[in-house]
């Protein structure tokens, strides 16, 4: 009987464990994923609070009012190009954008976070209640500057693309644009079926092989798992034949033996094939897990796709075109960003974020912004390293077209393939930043489906030089 | 003894708190729309309350804390069902009065009976052919096949069945005789499994393999029992289209969060709606959320109280399974501590199988959750769990008592 008991007593102590399993994992999950469970663009709730609340408004940095509410009605920017612009990073008042502001900061624009002294004022002045106004860390007018940008030149106007701009110290989103944009006061049936999907933001939900710009954490996992290989020479005879596939660099450039700075600088895929064969696939994927691959990215304010470095099955032909970021490797603009923003804050990412702060009508502040970090990817030895190799990428190799006068502009280009609906298409990268406490902004820029012949190099670079020139030309108002 | 007396009088201001909340809450709905029956409960509900954690005590002795919380969380669930669907909750009301009658039989079914043996072998293969009626009568829901209609009332038989079930297991492991428990628990899990009812046939193999340690403490076959269960849930999972689906929706339901995960979806949805405090009685959505009165009701109470509120429901499990085990614990027979320790173990499983599954943690399966899911065969079988607990506690008392006065007569020889 003695025994029994104790038995007995084992077994309440189980199914107490069962509850506290319970209680943990609801704990957990609500305060992890809660708010995007809620922010879900069809959530009732929502729709049913949007009949007693008037949304708040959404400001960008400086002030400039995105959205707001009239008689009833959600407003954008009177000029259609600048409400075009920041369409996708705001989202609309019918949701077709999945988690943009309008969506995802539900509990604050439509009121679900006041507190109950302002409940029960909202009931006593008879006036109909109003949500919460949120500022951003966006600068509208960069956004529609990057717009401009893509329109500018004759190989990437009228081209889908994204671009992502932050600041690399502090994590604050200074831009964030997708094309091809939509009119969110005029959204019609032609917009839904475009096949180009507007609704669709490009610069977080899609994910794009990164080929050569990926070259930036394959240096970073030579340096760590081939001591001494920055120092080698290394012998590119123009292909490499792997497993009976051959490998060719672009152009079929033969560059014969080059150093590891060099190979960065002129983008050798050969090089990259054989430092990727070298090192075996482990170190390759462990640098890009450190750089967030297959992460499940939780930041709070943004909803980025997560990205992949694949860990399973891997031929040696595989592991080889992973060297400059081919195979099955795929990553959104919002995450290279992260990655150049990595090497430009010396090792250490921050998490990107899209609220400067959130205030109740009253003048309330609900929230503010402070930095945090997402996590730290490479060492500051590293992290040195690579920004003089990508210092010389602009300065002497395929990135020159990026470099503005008087800016210590640093990045990589890429040019990547995949196919689409069975036909070849080719992605033009750049990811880079300004090496300046004055201007700590790095950023990514993809331009979809480039004719052939051409590379991230005459096709992004020159995107993101122009922005480059307009973030040093409005130095002030983007750092304020 | 002294021990335990802190505990026992927190019953009654307990069951004073648990009326007001309920006459306030039903009356706050009653101002909603004005319909009669929202009074009549703001009435009917605290009465309910108050005989059974104020008068039933004194036919014999009960725990009282057991008492309040059972019926706390029964009107919990007629609230809430009133919320969301009037009429489900005046069912769900009148099936909460047959249940506490059910209860009181229970107490005296276990309080009279000392001689289970006729009974047991009697109820074995009626239960039998209970829970074998919906395969040839039966309707399906849901991919499961495990209910049928008779003169008008839905009948769940399994949800009867596992009263039988603890009583013959409890009956045959005090004894030591293995084969009638087993053969009778593997017969149960074969027609479950025939009916689909995956999420039962959990329930009955899991208090039959936790009763089994608890009686026999042999380690090596609980777990060769362990190792057999884990290896029909893998061959369930490539025998039945159902379960891979709903293993699958489990693991990313917002793959599909249209159609298959939907349910899922809006379950965490609501969840994550409600927040901290939650949307306030007679606010909220809850009606979006599929099947929100049977197995997705803890998905309703999160939403409308909020996640602090649904922590101090699963406390109040917690609480029940404190007692219940206390209560198997000071059992004077082996079978009566079987009963008690099974009760208790089917209650906490079912509870934790069902919530669960609605905050993702399990894969979804269809059980409801003890006193507060609709579903009026659930219902009374969970009050006649509570009865049957009662029951044992009951004697308990009075051994207690006699102990104490056998204890005084001898300190007065001395």
């Amino acid at each position: 009987m003695k025994q029994q008991r104790l038995r007995f007593k084992l077994l309440a102590l189980f199914l107490f464990g069962l509850f506290a399993l319970l209680a943990v994992y609801g704990g957990y999950a609500i305060t992890t994923y809660g708010n995007r469970w809620f922010a879900y663009t069809r959530n009732p709730r929502i729709r049913a609070q949007k009949e007693n609340v008037i949304a708040g408004d959404v400001l960008d940095r400086s002030g400039v009012v995105l959205a707001t509410t009239v008689d009833g009605t959600r407003i954008y920017q009177a000029d259609e190009s600048a409400r075009r612009a920041v369409v996708h990073l705001l989202g609309d008042d019918q949701g077709q954008v999945s988690n943009g502001v309008e969506t995802f900061q539900s509990n604050y624009l439509y009121g679900f976070q006041a507190s109950l002294p302002e409940l029960i004022n909202s009931l006593f002045d008879g006036q109909p209640r109003r949500g919460d106004n949120v500022t951003l860390t966006i600068d509208s007018r960069l956004c529609t500057a990057i717009v401009k940008a893509f329109g500018a030149y004759s190989l990437t106007a009228g081209k889908n693309g994204a671009a992502v701009v932050m600041n690399y110290r502090t994590g604050e989103t200074l831009g964030m644009v997708s094309l091809p944009t939509f009119d969110p006061m005029n959204i019609t049936e032609s917009t839904a079926n475009d096949p180009g999907q507007p609704f669709w933001n490009r610069a977080t939900q899609s994910v794009y092989p990164p080929g050569s710009s990926f070259k930036i954490i394959t240096t970073d996992a030579a340096l760590t798992s081939l001591p001494g290989i920055q120092d080698t020479e290394i012998a590119c005879t123009g292909g490499l034949d792997v497993a009976g596939q051959a490998i060719r660099d672009y152009g079929n450039a033969v560059h014969n033996s080059l150093s590891l700075k060099r190979a960065f600088t002129v983008s050798c895929n050969n090089v990259y094939a054989l430092l990727a064969i070298r090192m075996k696939d482990d170190a390759l994927r462990r640098a890009a897990e450190s750089f967030g691959f297959n992460d499940n990215f939780l930041f709070k304010d943004i909803v980025v796709e997560n990205s992949v470095y694949p860990t399973t099955n891997r031929t040696s032909f595989e592991l080889a075109t992973s060297g400059f970021g081919q195979s099955a490797i795929v990553a959104s603009p919002m995450h290279l960003c992260l990655v150049a923003a990595a090497i430009a804050n010396d090792g250490v990412i921050m998490e990107p974020q899209l609220l400067r702060q959130v205030t109740s009508t009253s003048g309330a502040l609900r929230t503010s912004f402070s930095p945090r970090v997402y996590r730290t990817a490479t060492t500051a030895a590293n992290a040195a390293l690579i920004q003089d190799y990508m210092r010389s990428v602009v300065t002497s190799g395929t990135g020159t077209r990026a470099a503005v006068s008087g800016l210590t502009v640093c990045g990589k280009t890429g040019s990547a393939e995949s196919s689409l609906n069975g036909r070849a298409i080719t992605y033009g990268w750049f990811v880079g930043y300004i090496a300046d406490d004055d201007l700590p902004f790095a950023l990514a820029v993809v331009v979809e489906d480039i004719p052939d012949g051409e590379g991230g190099g005459s096709t992004a670079a020159p995107i993101a030089g122009d922005i480059f020139q307009y973030l040093k030309d409005n130095q002030t108002r983007v750092t304020q | 003894m002294k021990r335990e007396r802190p505990v026992r009088d927190l019953g009654r201001p307990l069951s004073r708190v648990v009326k007001l909340f309920f006459f306030t809450a039903f009356l706050l709905l009653f101002l909603r729309d004005f319909a009669w029956q929202g009074l009549l409960l703001a009435f009917t509900v605290p009465l309910m309350i108050s005989l059974t954690t104020d008068w039933l005590p004194r036919l014999f002795p009960c725990d009282k804390l057991i008492l309040s919380l059972t019926n706390f969380l029964c009107a919990l669930g007629v609230l809430v069902l009133y919320d969301t669907n009037p009429s489900y909750a005046y069912h769900q009301a009148m099936y909460y009065g047959v249940g506490l009658g059910a209860m009181v039989i229970c107490i005296y079914l276990v309080r009279l009976i000392r001689k289970w043996d006729g009974l047991v072998w009697l109820m074995i293969p009626a239960s039998l052919i209970l829970l074998a009626l919906p395969l040839r009568i039966g309707q399906e829901t849901y991919g499961a096949r495990n209910w049928f209609y008779i003169g008008g009332l839905s009948v769940q038989p399994s949800e009867i069945v596992k009263l039988s079930l603890l009583i013959i297991i409890a009956h045959f492991m005090s004894r030591r005789q293995m084969l009638p428990w087993l053969g009778f628990s593997v017969c149960c899990l074969g027609l479950l499994m025939l009916q689909k009812d995956l999420g039962t046939a959990l329930l009955y193999y899991g208090v039959t393999l936790l009763n089994y340690f608890a009686s026999s403490g042999n380690l090596g076959m609980t777990a060769l029992g362990l190792g057999g269960g884990a290896g029909a849930a893998v061959m369930g999972y490539k025998m039945f289209a159902h379960v891979k689906k709903r293993v699958a929706i489990w693991l990313n339901p917002f793959a599909d969060y249209d159609n298959a995960g939907y349910q899922i979806v809006q379950s965490l949805m609501a969840i994550a709606s409600g927040g901290m405090l939650g949307l306030g009685l007679g606010l909220g959505s809850p009606r979006t959320i599929p099947v929100y009165h049977t197995d997705f009701i803890f998905a309703v109470i999160c939403e409308q109280f909020g996640l602090i509120f649904g922590l101090c429901v699963l406390l109040m499990y917690v609480a029940l399974i404190w007692r219940g085990a206390t209560t198997a614990m000071a059992a004077r027979s082996g079978f009566h501590g079987l009963l008690a320790m099974g009760c208790t173990a089917m209650l906490g499983l079912q509870t934790f199988v069902i919530i669960g599954g609605v905050i993702k943690l399990i894969p979804l399966t269809g059980v409801t959750m003890p006193f507060v899911s609709y579903g009026g065969t659930s219902l009374v079988s969970s009050l006649c769990l509570i009865g049957l607990l009662q029951g044992v506690e009951s004697l308990n008392e009075d051994n207690l008592e006699e102990d104490t006065r056998l204890a005084l007569l001898g300190g007065d020889e001395e």
